[in-house]
């Protein structure tokens, strides 16, 4: 279940990334997470056939293009702080809208939260991650390389998900 | 003909990708407005002229849901066509919105489907494209 779960992670990132931000992302499963401490975080909690909170972090040295992209810049304008800000909430915001009904199916329904910038991420996941001897310990991760940097995705989820909860394409 | 815009979205970037994508689309644009939420939405369509609205579901101070109930609510307003633009993946809430006489487009999209979205529910037919 947790393998089906990344895949679907993988495809719905890789997915939006190109078409929200026409950014090519590249799976690197293998690699460490970004240093989050240079990396521009948010998070979208969700409730439903199983709670959870999605989290996304993103290079901070490629959200200029990514905002950009998004924003239709010209290549001499750069977006501002907030509008970078903005660019990875609505990334966020529109990969979780799209992974929940591909895990869960159609006919579920899902109260998602409004996405959040994370401030200091290693301390904010205590409140949604159990954690092992290796740190937090989220069902699902996809790291994926991007234009100018990196982007990870680390879905947590609270217990275990039923296994009816899940969709079987 | 020319279509006045409103575009009711909470997140400023998604407001620009939209506008962006009707620019592309070569539909004849006339004014365009932006909203943050529906409350907004509602003042803007009291002090303009709107042919068309765009709307996200999920925002602050007022839902998209709750802007096309008041709209529907209001004589004035009542006809003008409605396009949701949504993360939305649940066929129960999408149905409901569909019954409210909303169009759907699922982020994310294309301009295409924005195009083909607009000329589907406004009746327009392929030749009505503008000069840009």
């Amino acid at each position: 279940m947790k393998e089906q779960i990344k895949k679907t992670l993988y495809r719905v990132a890789e997915d939006v990334l190109e078409k929200l931000a026409f950014i090519f992302s590249f799976p690197e499963d293998e690699r460490e997470n970004i240093d989050y401490a240079s990396a521009v975080t948010a998070k979208v909690s969700f409730t439903g056939p199983f709670t959870g909170t999605l989290v996304m972090a993103v290079s901070s040295r490629a959200l200029p293009e990514l905002a950009g992209n998004m924003l239709g810049l010209e290549d001499d304008e750069e977006p501002t702080l907030e509008q970078r800000y903005d660019a990875v909430k609505e990334l966020i915001n529109v990969i979780c809208g799209n992974l929940l009904p591909a895990v869960a199916g159609k006919e579920t329904l899902f109260n998602v939260d409004p996405p959040k910038i994370i401030k200091d991420l290693e301390n904010d996941m205590k409140a949604f991650s159990s954690e092992n001897e290796e740190g937090p310990n989220p069902l699902a991760a996809a790291r994926l390389d991007i234009d100018e940097g990196q982007c990870d995705l680390l879905l947590f989820v609270e217990g275990d998900i039923p296994t009816d909860a899940i969709h079987s394409e | 003909m020319s279509i006045n815009v409103l575009i009711v979205d909470d997140s400023g970037v998604m407001r620009a990708m939209i506008l962006k994508s009707l620019r592309m689309s070569g539909l004849p644009l006339g004014e365009t407005h932006q909203a943050a939420n529906g409350q907004e939405g509602l003042d803007v369509l009291n002090q303009h002229w709107v042919d068309l609205v765009i709307v996200d579901i999920n925002m602050p101070v007022m839902n998209g849901e709750e802007m096309i109930d008041r709209m529907r609510e209001s004589p004035e307003i009542k006809d003008i066509p409605i396009v949701v633009i949504s993360t939305e993946g649940s066929k129960t809430r999408l149905e409901k919105l569909q019954q409210k006489g909303a169009a759907f487009i699922h982020k994310p999209f294309s301009p295409e489907t924005i195009r083909d979205t607009i000329r589907d529910i406004m009746n327009l037919g392929g030749d009505d494209e503008g000069a840009d």
